[in-house]
């Protein structure tokens, strides 16, 4: 056996080692937890994997009683609201809805015939993807997008109580309205056809090209202010979101900037859980330098008889540092499988009622679990290092 | 290192003392390699600060001690490492053992540092001063004659310029401190290392090339 290990582990208290191991385990796990569990919920509220895929939001002003009433745009974004909102970190990019300034009028022939109005947005905010999403003036036939829930609406509302046909999205979209077109003292005929369904846009969206064509010739004197907003963002789960929002008392279409809402939630009680854990360690880690602190006093005498025999600080420290590294690395490996069986228990319950998997694996954890070690074990060592020099060099 | 060199060192304690009257305290003293010598003393004159101070434990003096001419003074831990490993060999009066070990573990946890000593050479010693059946007992349990004759072979188990005996034969009969004796002189010699040895009173039977009293 070797010698010096043989000196130096008497006065090694169990109960202290034992307890240091036990608590230091269960802040660990718990801070690791916390990291694993993080990282695995952040992507289901964010980007693409999103829960509800929701990389775009939409925004309105609230509509103002009394602005309305007196016929003042009130609800529309200006030119200084629009740049402020392209200059915040989350926005990627900022479009404008334009309305149409003139009269719509949109019929099938023998069926119905309506009061209508369209609203355009730039192309790179629309979800369908289709070759017909373009204005030739020459045709006279204008692509329209409608909601998926339109088709829904008539297809289970009107449709049943008129006696009219169910149509599936492929029907539909080979059918054409006669649109009519009002303003500035003319009125012009069009055809019209629906060229997809959105999910995105709850709106009726006519392509940017014509709505600019049109409302110049129909209502060259109106200025078209955007009336709503489409932002998309870097990061749906981002709480800065929910705050922009409420800060210049914007509302938002549907649910959209829930996540940024639970994202912060989730950051806050994922925060809380891993500072518990981390004081639970940082106690731990305290008897553990306590208990090495105590035993190397108890071996002063051994300790400096070895200097003076020609041991070096660093061969005298040896056994105390494998010792303290066999525990701490012993305790990672404990945490970090007892995280991975955590994991496996709650990734099936997600994978059960979310559905998809997560993207990031078990990655974090370990990462954090060897560089938290690796902190540990280097503290530890200047402990040991300065406590056996203070020793050593007693002159 | 050939030259240990003393000027005008004094501990501190002494150093307002006017009727100090010694060889070796605010004197210029130099102990070469392959010579030795024999500082005797009387109690209280400072016989263990001599040793503390030449071994670097202690550095509560005035004056200049230097290694071929280095001032020990400005020594680092790593450099007094490298001395108590290679170049200067101390016995202790106080021993230094490690009561928990054996007498050979307290002989071996020395020799494994460089590996200076075979097995064979240290069993050998331990036959020739009459401890062999001791091997394996605790130092604890020895008494301090034998305790000494451990600690001795101790300091032989390492590469040195120098020895420095502290009262080696204080607890010693005359047969057990000519065995010593031998032992020393033939290390030493093999060696080429000097020697300086102190005495209250008994000293180690060998000749000196000089006798200084501190």
């Amino acid at each position: 056996m070797n010698l010096i290990w043989k000196l130096l582990r008497r006065h090694i208290s169990v109960g202290q080692l034992a307890g240091f191991f036990l608590a230091d385990l269960v802040g660990t796990v718990i801070v690791l937890c916390g990291i694993q569990i993080y990282s695995d919920m952040a992507p289901m509220l964010s980007g693409s994997y999103g829960l509800l895929g929701n990389d775009y939001i939409v925004i309105s002003k609230p509509v103002k009683q009394l602005g309305s009433l007196m016929g003042r745009s009130a609800a529309h974004f200006s030119e200084s609201d629009i740049d402020d909102l392209k200059a915040q970190p989350f926005a990627r990019n900022v479009g404008e809805f334009r309305s149409s300034q003139y009269g719509v009028y949109l019929g099938l022939p023998g069926v119905f015939a309506t009061d209508m109005f369209f609203e355009s947005v730039p192309d790179r905010f629309i979800d369908v993807t289709t070759d017909e999403w373009r204005f030739d003036l020459s045709k006279r036939d204008i692509p329209i997008i409608l909601p998926r829930n339109y088709l829904n609406l008539y297809n289970f509302g009107f449709a049943q109580t008129k006696g009219l046909p169910q149509l599936s999205e492929g029907v539909s979209q080979s059918i054409s309205f006669d649109i009519e077109l009002s303003g500035s003292g003319r009125t012009e005929h069009f055809k019209g056809h629906v060229a997809g369904f959105s999910d995105r846009l709850n709106t009726v969206l006519v392509p940017e090209s014509f709505m600019e064509w049109a409302n110049d010739r129909f209502a060259p004197s109106k200025s078209a202010l955007a009336s709503r907003l489409i932002v998309e963002v870097e990061n749906p789960a981002d709480e800065s979101i929910a705050a922009y929002l409420q800060q210049r008392g914007y509302e938002v279409e549907n649910n959209a900037a829930d996540n940024s809402k639970i994202g912060f939630l989730l950051k806050i009680v994922v925060s809380v859980v891993m500072a518990i854990g981390l004081i639970i360690s940082l106690l731990a880690i305290y008897i553990l330098t306590l208990s090495i602190y105590l035993l190397l006093q108890k071996n002063t005498d051994k300790l400096e008889n070895l200097s003076l025999l020609g041991y070096s600080a660093r061969r005298i420290a040896a056994p105390y540092s494998r010792l303290t590294v066999t525990l701490n690395v012993a305790i990672m490996l404990l945490a970090i499988s007892a995280v991975y069986f955590v994991r496996e228990a709650y990734m099936t319950r997600v994978a059960a009622t979310l559905g998809g998997a997560s993207q990031t694996g078990f990655l974090p954890t370990i990462i954090a679990g060897a560089l938290l070690t690796a902190v540990v074990v280097t503290f530890d060592s200047i402990v040991i290092r300065r406590k056996i020099n203070s020793i050593a060099s007693k002159r | 290192m050939k030259l240990i060199t003393l000027d005008s060192v004094v501990p501190e304690i002494f150093a307002k003392r006017k009727d100090l009257r010694s060889d070796i305290w605010l004197a210029p003293v130099t102990f070469e390699r392959g010579k030795r010598y024999l500082v005797e003393a009387a109690s209280g004159s400072g016989k263990s600060s001599l040793c503390s101070f030449l071994y670097g434990q202690r550095g509560d003096y005035r004056g200049r001690i230097s290694f071929d001419g280095d001032d020990i003074s400005r020594f680092g831990r790593g450099r007094w490492c490298d001395v108590r490993r290679r170049e200067l060999s101390m016995l202790f009066q106080e021993l230094r053992l490690f009561p928990e070990l054996t007498a050979w573990e307290n002989v071996q946890i020395k020799n494994r540092i460089e590996n200076t000593q075979s097995d064979s050479t240290i069993e050998s010693w331990f036959e020739a001063l009459g401890i062999a059946d001791k091997r394996k007992a605790r130092v604890a349990l020895m008494s301090y004659g034998q305790q000494q004759r451990v600690a001795l072979m101790r300091a032989l188990c390492q590469p040195f310029d120098f020895l420095l005996l502290d009262e080696p034969v204080s607890h010693l009969d005359e047969e057990n401190g000519r065995l010593m004796c031998e032992i020393i002189l033939q290390e030493a010699s093999r060696r080429g290392a000097g020697i300086i040895s102190t005495s209250i009173g008994r000293h180690l039977d060998m000749e000196y090339d000089k006798v200084l009293s501190l």
